[in-house]
This record gives structure tokens, sequence and C-alpha cells, in this order.
């Protein structure tokens, strides 16, 4: 047991410690601006005080907290659809050479196509209900996952696809417990990405064309020039934002333990 | 369904008059050629039920090949295997394979117990029975307590224990075993190799041991079969008539066996030079 070893083992044995160490730097930049901005009688940039007062009266008496709800359940919808076709075909495309052969110029040719730019496209083809944004959500979403979940196959050490075809572990099987499961870092890694790329496309899907939701409620803040508003809204997103990675880096630990354990257990 | 572990299907009797379930091996003029180099060339060997058979070889000569094509992993280029009569062309039940790397061979998201368990799921056993059946083969290997542990948290000798129990349990009569034992340290190896011993005995199976190592080959065998050349072949066959009672410090020390390792090691650099 050497001593930095110890060392480390102190910081992880107590939470009061830890605490202080994620924290410290997100409660400085807090109050740092909360007190430079206290006071402010600037148009662009009204004071934190100000921009939380209308970010609580928004959500407890105007339509904010509907909006939430509505923009995350097309960001929860658009997800879904997208890791259950990434893995999907992930997992076939990296399973069987000839389909990645037949398929990844295609592939390589859509994903490198922004995002964004299809965004006007698909509202002039899908209209402005939930159904365009959850598409561009599940679109954009489906590439980090499908690419990952490829690269994690095909990271399999061969002797568990020997290890399968020797105890003749029928195909059902063997892609729910051992290739799904072998990919799964890989997976994980692919969906916290897109996590990320969910809230970007959820605000800009809801830009145009749209009638609710937190992409709304900022863009027609703006268009009205109430900046405190639209500061408001923008402060709310960052915060689900920290929220989603936060409770995903839980997910994460919880589904991969084995791995990380495992990971420390070789070294 | 699982077979009873003491039924008695077709038996046969090996030169020593044990009773086995294994059906017997035969390799006829086995050639593997990848793209135009040729690893094995005319090979001609055979296997009788509970015997042990080690195949030695120097490095790279195709003994992993070779186990390859006799688990119906890897079709050969020419020629056949066959087990009990019939021609393999894909992995038996009958064929139990243990691998060299028993990291990679186990699977670290699932406890001891359903590693060991996992192949029967494949054949849909019932959960309740596999679990049973898993268990008594972890007893088998003397790891009763391990099976709610992850590989990980076990040694190599005892993730390579875990590894032989699930060929057990899968009810191979026969054990591939490709260098099972060369990653372990030497006292894990020769408790493993002792097992190997005791298995046999015990469940009368049919063992192949690829190993490059001619002490334990010799320690373990009812024959050694030579492999050498390029492309490889079978250049000697040594019948190893020490008994079916071995034991690492008295074995090791008579002159027979002294003997029998030094025509095995003779062979190898004849052929070597």
């Amino acid at each position: 047991m050497t001593a930095d070893s110890n060392r480390k083992r102190l910081w992880r044995a107590s939470p009061g410690l830890s605490l202080i160490q994620a924290w410290w730097l997100p409660i400085i930049c807090i109050l740092a601006w909360w007190f430079l901005s206290a006071g402010s009688k600037s148009f662009y940039f009204p004071s934190l005080e100000t921009i939380l007062a209308v970010l609580w009266r928004d959500l407890t008496e105007g339509p904010l907290l509907s909006y939430m709800w509505i923009s995350l359940a097309n960001m929860a919808a658009g997800l879904v659809i997208s890791i259950v076709l990434g893995v999907a075909f992930g997992l076939l495309i990296g399973e069987f050479g000839q389909l990645r052969d037949a398929l990844m110029p295609m592939l390589n040719f859509l994903r490198s196509v922004p995002p964004a730019a299809i965004v006007p496209l698909v509202i002039v083809a899908l209209g402005t209900d939930a159904a365009p944004k959850i598409f561009i959500i599940a679109l954009t979403c489906f590439w980090p996952i499908l690419l990952n979940t490829i690269d994690g196959v095909r990271g399999m050490t061969p002797q568990l696809r020997d290890t399968a075809s020797a105890f003749k572990i029928p195909y059902s099987l063997y892609f729910r417990r051992v290739l799904l499961m072998a990919a799964l870092p890989q997976i994980m890694a692919g969906i916290r990405i897109a996590v990320a790329v969910a809230l970007v496309l959820m605000v800009i899907g809801e830009f145009f064309g749209a009638s609710e939701g937190l992409g709304f409620y900022i863009n027609e803040n703006k268009q009205r020039f109430a900046m405190t508003e639209t500061w408001a809204g923008t402060v709310l997103i960052g915060f689900l934002g920290y929220l989603l990675s936060a409770i995903f880096v839980k997910i994460e630990a919880f589904a991969l333990s084995w791995y990380f354990q495992s990971e420390n257990a070789n070294d | 369904m699982i077979r009873p572990k003491l039924q008695t299907v077709k038996t046969h009797e090996n030169g020593d008059g044990v009773a086995s379930k294994a059906p017997p091996m035969v390799v006829r003029d086995l050639s593997k050629s990848y793209g135009s180099i040729e690893v094995i060339s005319g090979l001609n060997m055979h296997v009788d039920p509970g015997e042990i058979i080690c195949i030695v070889g120097p490095s790279g000569v195709g003994k992993t090949t070779l186990l390859r094509s006799l688990s119906g992993l890897m079709p050969p280029t020419s020629g056949s295997v066959s087990v009990g009569g019939k021609v393999i062309t894909q992995p038996l039940e009958e064929i139990g394979i243990v691998f060299q790397d028993y990291r990679g061979s186990l699977m670290p998201w699932m406890r001891t117990l359903e590693n060991v368990a996992f192949p029967l799921q494949g054949r849909g056993i019932g959960k309740a029975e596999r679990e049973q059946r898993a268990q008594e083969c972890l007893d088998t290997v003397g790891l009763s307590d391990a099976g709610q542990k992850y590989p990980w948290e076990l040694s190599g000798g005892m993730q390579q224990r875990v590894a032989i129990a699930r060929a057990l349990a899968y009810d191979a009569h026969i054990l591939l075993m490709d260098e099972p034992f060369g990653s372990l340290d030497a006292q894990t190896r020769l408790g493993l190799e002792d097992l190997v011993l005791d298995l046999r005995s015990r469940l009368k199976i049919s063992v192949i041991v690829v190993t490059h190592d001619i002490d334990e080959a010799v320690y373990l065998a009812d024959r050694v079969v030579v492999l050498a050349g390029k492309p490889a072949s079978v250049v000697d066959n040594v019948d190893v008539d020490l008994g079916m009672n071995r034991d690492q410090i008295k074995t090791k020390s008579d002159p027979r066996f002294v003997e029998y390792r030094n025509r095995v090691l003779s062979e190898i650099m004849r052929v070597r030079d």
C-alpha cells in the first residue's frame, strides 16, 4: 500500500471532501456571477438575481414548466428510438463483415451531413408538431450510438466469439448476452455523446415552426427582446444538461459496475 | 435435456480397461492451408475413448490450428476429423473446449455460476436445472464456493478451473485444451495437471491437451503425439506407459519418465535441425 493510494483512499472515504472537490468551481462561478451582475442595469446582461426570479415566476405561474416537460418528452422519445435502432443495427453491422462492407460507405456519407442543416427540411416535410423534433433528435443521436456499437462489437476479444461457437450458443442468446454485453462499455460512451447532442437538437428543433417547448420559449422571448426571459430559458437548459449528465453517470456506473471493477482487478 | 451423470450409453474400452462414454476420435489425412501457406499436411491421429493425448510441438508449428480443426471451429482444407464414426463439420456437444486465454473466454459480466451454466441455456435447459448442473461441475473442479463471484475476482488458476467446469457442464466427453496452463505459475499448473488426471479417472472422459511443455505432456499423457515440420505432421507417437495413477514427484523421478521425455525432446530437436 503506497502513500499515494492511501491518500486516494482518504479522499474517497470522506464524502464531505469529495463534495467539495466536485463543487468548488461551479460554486465559485455562480457566486462570482451573482455578485458581479448584482444591480446590473445592462439590457443584455441582467443580474443573476432577476434571471432566477423570472425563471421561478415562469416555472410556477407561466408556461415554462409544461414547456420543459414537452421538450424533455421529445428528447426522451428521440433518444429511445436512436438507442434501440443504433444498438440493433450496430450489433448486426459490427458482427457481419459483409453487411459492414455493403453499408459503411453510405453510412459514412449520411452521417457527415450536419444535423442542423436538415432541421428546416424536416420541418417542411413533417410539419410543426412533435414528430419532426423527435425525428431530428433520433436521427442525430443514431450516429454516435451506431458507430460506437460497431466499434464495441469489433473490439470484443475473439476468444469470446470462439467460446460462443464452440458451445453452440444460438444467435438470439449470443446477441443479447455476449455481443451486447461485450459492446456495452462502448455503447454507453456513444449514448453519453448522444445525450449531449440530443439536448442541442432539442433546442434547435424548437427554434423553427414550434409553438411550445424550451427552444420556442427562448426564441420567442429573444424576438420580443425580453432578454431576462431569454436568459432564464438558457439557464434552465444549462441546468437540465448538467442534471441529465449526472443521471447518466449514475446509470452508467450501475450498468457497467462489472466493467469498472474488472478493469481495476486486472491492474 | 441433460443426461444423468452415470447413464450407461454405449461404452468403449480402452487399453487400461476403463469403460468410457467418450466416442473415439479419428483424424485422417488432415491438411490446413491459409491461402497458399500450408500449415498442416496429411496429419493422421486417433484418440481412443478415455485416453489422454498430449500434442506437443515447437511454437508456431500449428498446434492451435490443429486444435481448432479438431473442435469443429474451423473446417480443414482437406481430410477429415470424425467423432464416433461421423465426420464433424461444426462444434459438437460431445466436445468441450478449454481455451488458452481464460481471461478472454470467461464472460466478465457473468458470475462464475452463470458462466458455467450459460452453454446449457443455449440448449434450452431451465434455469434451476442448469444452475444445479453448474454447481455440481464447480464442485467437481474444487470451486464449490466460487459460484457467486465474478471471474475477475478469481486467480488465474481458479479461472481456468471455471473454464474446465464449463466444458464439463456442457456434458462433454472429449475435453480439448489449448495450452491450458501456459500462463499460470508453476505450482498452480501442477495442481491443474493433477485435476485433469483426476477428472479422467473419475468421469472417464477423453482429454486432448495441446502444449509446448514436454514434461507436462509426458506427465499427463497416455500417448504423446509429436508434431513437427513445416507444414506440420505427426513425426512420432510415444506411448507413455506410466499407469493411471501418477504423482508429481514419484512419476517425474521415474527413470521411464525421463526416458519418454528425452525421446519426445529428441524428436522435436531432430526435426527442427
